[in-house]
């Protein structure tokens, strides 16, 4: 049993998934599913098409280097098996998935920060720019150093005039 | 299609009745000549119990005599190992490349 990647998307086709063509020169391509296959059949470029790990890895959107690719790399000998080799092997994938999928979300971290940087400056921009909009009048009024200085004046009023009635 | 009676369709390991259309000059066949053949490649998909599909790009058929032996010495292209099973064991074995 032997888990092959697909030719288009370059994604894992496991046993009883896919199918493989050959062609006239002998040469095998595999694909993990339909979707793989017609786009093969229209043939379009694994290259070009966005959603493929080839062009993903062509435009520098994921990592391509890595001394852990040196695991995935295909083996033709058969090894013995030896129980405890077979264990640590059990094992030793578990840690290494883990190690390859944080290196990869390090790297488009990584891609996105410049992004995101920009985008913090150009917010502050804005607010500075429209700072009437975002803050209420009332607080503008309670926050003194953001409005003119109020001035008291002092209005007296004279009392007896409210208290009369109307003359008829 | 020989050992099925009325088959429509035959598959990869099928054994033929065919009539020859056209001839490479200087072989020992001739035009309209009918002879079987066992058919080791198909464009329609084979299946095989451990869920492989595996599609060829062409249809190719070897001619055969009587008892299944390869009319011809040289075979082109990849056969698929399910002919090894039907007994055609020197077809396999002339075969540069078995699928």
């Amino acid at each position: 049993m032997r888990l092959e990647k697909c030719w288009f998307c370059s994604s894992t086709v496991y046993p009883g998934h896919g199918i493989q063509f050959v062609r006239n020169d002998a040469k095998i391509f595999r694909f993990c599913r339909s979707k793989c296959h017609k786009n093969f059949k229209m043939k379009r470029n694994p290259r070009k098409v966005k959603w493929t790990k080839a062009y993903r890895r062509l435009h520098g959107k994921d990592m391509t280097q890595d001394s852990t690719f040196e695991f995935e790399r295909k083996r033709n000998r058969p090894e013995r098996y030896d129980r405890n080799l077979a264990e640590n092997t059990l094992k030793a994938i578990k840690k290494i998935d883990k190690i390859i999928s944080d290196r990869a979300s390090d790297h488009i971290k990584n891609r996105l920060k410049t992004g995101k940087v920009q985008r913090q400056k150009e917010a502050r921009k804005q607010l500075e720019l429209g700072i009437h909009l975002v803050k209420a009048p009332l607080a503008l009024a309670q926050d003194s150093s953001l409005c003119l200085p109020k001035i008291k004046v002092n209005v007296s009023q004279a009392q007896t005039e409210e208290n009369q009635p109307m003359e008829d | 299609v020989i050992g099925a009676s009325n088959r429509r369709y035959a598959h990869i390991g099928d054994v033929i009745v065919a009539v020859i259309k056209e001839a490479v000059p200087n072989t020992p066949l001739e035009r309209s000549e009918v002879i079987r053949a066992v058919i080791v490649r198909t464009r329609k998909e084979l299946k095989r119990d451990n869920g492989m599909i595996i599609r060829y790009d062409d249809n190719v058929a070897v001619i055969i005599d009587q008892e299944g032996n390869p009319k011809g010495t040289r075979i082109f292209g990849t056969i698929a190992r399910e002919l090894r099973q039907l007994n055609f064991t020197k077809i396999v074995s002339l075969a540069p490349e078995v699928l």
